[in-house]
């Protein structure tokens, strides 16, 4: 067993013996085979000493449980891991960033708390995953609509947390942004409520977001500050229809006025579903991957050549059908101007679905939760083998046509340059409305040799971007301190200052050590090694 | 109810059995309560004599998970059989583990590849005391 390092194995075992006191001896894993669950399956360590292992779970049923396992890690300074449902792959995976580390696994606190149809908002525990939400909103005859990722079998409140994002309404996709309301246990054991939830008998927990003095919420998100009980969202009423549009150009030069428009379009509420651009004649050969931005002369020759466009704006509009049509007509007038532009109406429905929509629509734009993704061949994921593994790569880039030439040429050039495969790279991903982020799958391997150069070229790769003013906004593990290396300014002062409220807060550094680069104080030195 | 031995006798069962499509599951151990097939591999149409329900599905999981395992994992019980591509077998292996069940045997076939992806045949039965007992 790995236990965590510094830790006599007399402290360890007296640690989960009480433990299993709290949660009951079934539910405080500690062997071997039930451990495999908190093994990252993508993890670019597979197999090699650093890969991060758990060293036991304990899976607690209620709140006062999870204070009480927190109480007692405290005491002996047993690191220990929160996680919701730990469907975390491409991004770590259900695995600790600090071998050792017991994993909180909160699967079972799964219960809907409340779903409030008036205010559209919810307030769930962070077992409860897309799949159970969809069913609990379907089966009470709900008139809401939630955002949800790619796979369905994650947590509102895991996914949340680590700042996920989905495909449905602006300000609800971004899974962070439909926050409202955090209960957490804090690394003494108490318990904390963000917002409205502070006042005692207060109605408006989910609906009013800052409370009173600085906001709290921020807090926990991506964090090693609590563990997160409850969590409330904002949901968005289940709209009439949803029309999908396309808008094309065919020349290079028209990129920069396609996105100044579209970003005009969606920040002025003239469409509210996410955008999609693309460069069709580009992505001709696979199209979840851009080739690279030829110079503007040989791209318009591709153009002439095919008769596909340059580049393309796909948007979506939720609503009712009179109030969409009208929307896609202003945003065509919008466009008109440019020379040879191309409209299409690709798709309209009315909800609720029938069986025939469902069967050709991409459901998680329908707040669907689905595992579909991972069936090889599907829309998406090209003949990519999910259980070989990935891990994500997302750098934040500004929202302009000039970002996306930038980073596609940038990150095509690396790629090459350091000979590193990607099965899906697209440059502009909308899932927040003021920026575009660079997404590239990465493949990994159960091979020790090859992951390591993975791992070098992937920090070549992220500073590469740093200097261009890129960073990303979620990273697998491995990767988390070079990230947080990245954000400098001010001699690192955005993570000292983390560091500072880490220490305040969690004095034992016993919750989430390294999370996104910030390290207890006693870790900090050599960040875990 | 599922016990330890039972397990053991599923490990132990298949591998005896062919790796061809027929020999998969033509002996399908007592025991199982339902049988998964991925239609992307021939021969999953015509294996229909099972004397226990049958599943089809073409790669995409969520169709089996929604209108039935999400629920009878949760219960005590419920071994699973199939024969499936490595793709749906991954999302199948990781829902299970987090219901407290195993792939307790697993078993590439010789069947050709569908998009590259390897046939597999296996059986999933409960670990975990929750859904033992
Ligand atoms: C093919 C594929 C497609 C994907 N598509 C998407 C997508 O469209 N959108 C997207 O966002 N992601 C996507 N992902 C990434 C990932 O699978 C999802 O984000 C998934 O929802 C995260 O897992 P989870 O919800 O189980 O969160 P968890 O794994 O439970 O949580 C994530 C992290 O948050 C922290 N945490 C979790 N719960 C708590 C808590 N209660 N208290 C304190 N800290 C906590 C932990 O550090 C944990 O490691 C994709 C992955 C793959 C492989």
């Amino acid at each position: 067993m790995t236990i965590p390092s510094g830790m006599t194995e007399a402290t360890f075992a007296d640690g989960l013996a009480a433990m299993r006191d709290v949660v009951g001896a079934e539910w405080v894993f500690d062997q071997p085979a039930d451990l495999n669950t908190y093994r990252d399956f993508y993890s670019v360590f597979w197999g090699e000493p650093e890969e991060r292992l758990a060293s036991a779970a304990a899976a607690p049923a209620n709140v006062e449980q999870v204070q009480a396992l927190v109480r007692i890690a405290n005491e002996r300074r047993i690191p220990i891991y929160p996680i919701s449902t730990g469907r975390n792959l491409g991004y770590g995976g259900s695995a600790p960033v600090l071998s050792g580390s017991v994993v909180l696994d909160l699967k079972r606190m799964d219960r809907v708390l409340e779903v409030n149809e008036d205010n559209c908002s919810c307030l769930v525990e962070p077992g409860v995953s897309f799949f159970d939400m969809y069913r609990h909103l379907r089966e009470s005859g709900s008139k809401l609509m939630m955002s949800v990722p790619d796979p369905g079998w994650g947590s509102l409140v895991g996914n949340a947390l680590d700042s996920g994002g989905g495909y449905t309404v602006a300000g609800y996709r971004g899974h962070w942004e439909a926050v409202c309301g955090i209960e957490a246990v804090m690394p003494d054991g108490e318990l904390l409520r963000t917002g409205m939830g502070a006042l005692p008998g207060s109605e408006t927990w989910q609906q009013y977001r800052l409370g009173i003095g600085p906001c709290l919420d921020g807090l926990f998100r991506q964090s090693s500050l609590g563990v997160v009980t409850k969590m409330g969202f904002w949901l968005y009423p289940m709209p009439e229809s949803m029309l999908s549009a396309s808008v094309s150009v065919m020349r290079f030069e028209d990129l920069e006025e396609l996105v100044r428009i579209a970003n005009e379009l969606e920040y002025g509420n003239v469409f509210n579903g996410m955008p999609g651009f693309s460069s069709p004649v580009l992505a001709r050969e696979n199209p979840i991957v851009m080739s690279m931005v030829p110079e503007p002369e040989v791209m318009n020759a591709m153009v002439a050549e095919t008769g596909l466009p340059a580049w393309s704006f796909a948007s979506n509009f939720y609503g009712p059908e009179r109030v969409v049509r009208e929307q896609w007509a202003y945003m065509q007038s919008r466009f008109a101007h440019i020379p040879g532009v191309r409209f299409a109406e690709t798709g309209f429905v009315r909800l609720p679905l029938t069986p025939e929509d469902m069967e050709r629509i991409h459901k998680p734009r329908f707040g669907i939760p689905s595992l579909e993704i991972f069936s090889v061949g599907s829309r998406g994921y090209g003949d990519f083998n999910p259980s070989d593994g990935h891990i994500w790569f997302s750098a934040v880039i500004p929202r302009s046509g000039q970002g996306i030439i930038a980073a596609n040429r940038v990150m095509r050039a690396e790629c090459e340059r350091l000979g590193l495969d990607l099965f899906m790279f697209v440059p502009s991903v909308t899932c927040w409305t003021r920026s575009f982020v660079l997404f590239a799958a990465v493949p990994v391997y159960k091979d020790a040799t090859r992951n390591r150069e993975l791992r070098d070229k992937v920090r070549e790769v992220i500073a590469t971007c740093a200097s261009h003013g890129w960073g990303e906004y979620r990273c697998p593990p491995a990767f988390m301190d070079n990230v947080m290396d990245a954000y400098s300014f001010g001699e690192h002062k955005l993570r000292r200052v983390n560091e500072a409220i880490k220490d305040a807060l969690d004095p034992n550094g016993v919750l989430s050590a390294g999370r996104y680069g910030v390290w207890p104080r006693h870790l900090r030195e050599g960040r875990g090694a | 109810m599922t016990t330890r031995r039972d397990m053991l006798k599923w490990g132990a069962v298949l591998p005896a059995l062919g790796t061809g499509w027929h020999g998969a599951f033509a002996a399908a151990p007592q025991g199982l309560d339902a049988l998964v097939l991925d239609t992307r591999y021939p021969g999953a149409l015509d294996l229909a004599d099972a004397s226990m329900p049958v599943w089809r599905f073409a790669g995409d999981v969520t169709p089996l998970w929604t209108g039935h395992l999400s629920a009878r994992w949760k219960e005590p019980g419920h071994v699973l059989g199939g024969i499936t591509g490595s793709d749906a077998l991954f999302v199948l292996e990781t829902l299970a583990e987090h219901r407290g069940r195993r792939v307790v045997s697993r078993l590439a076939l010789d069947l050709p590849r569908v998009n590259g992806v390897q046939a597999y045949r296996w059986i999933i039965a409960p670990h975990h005391p929750s859904v033992t007992a």
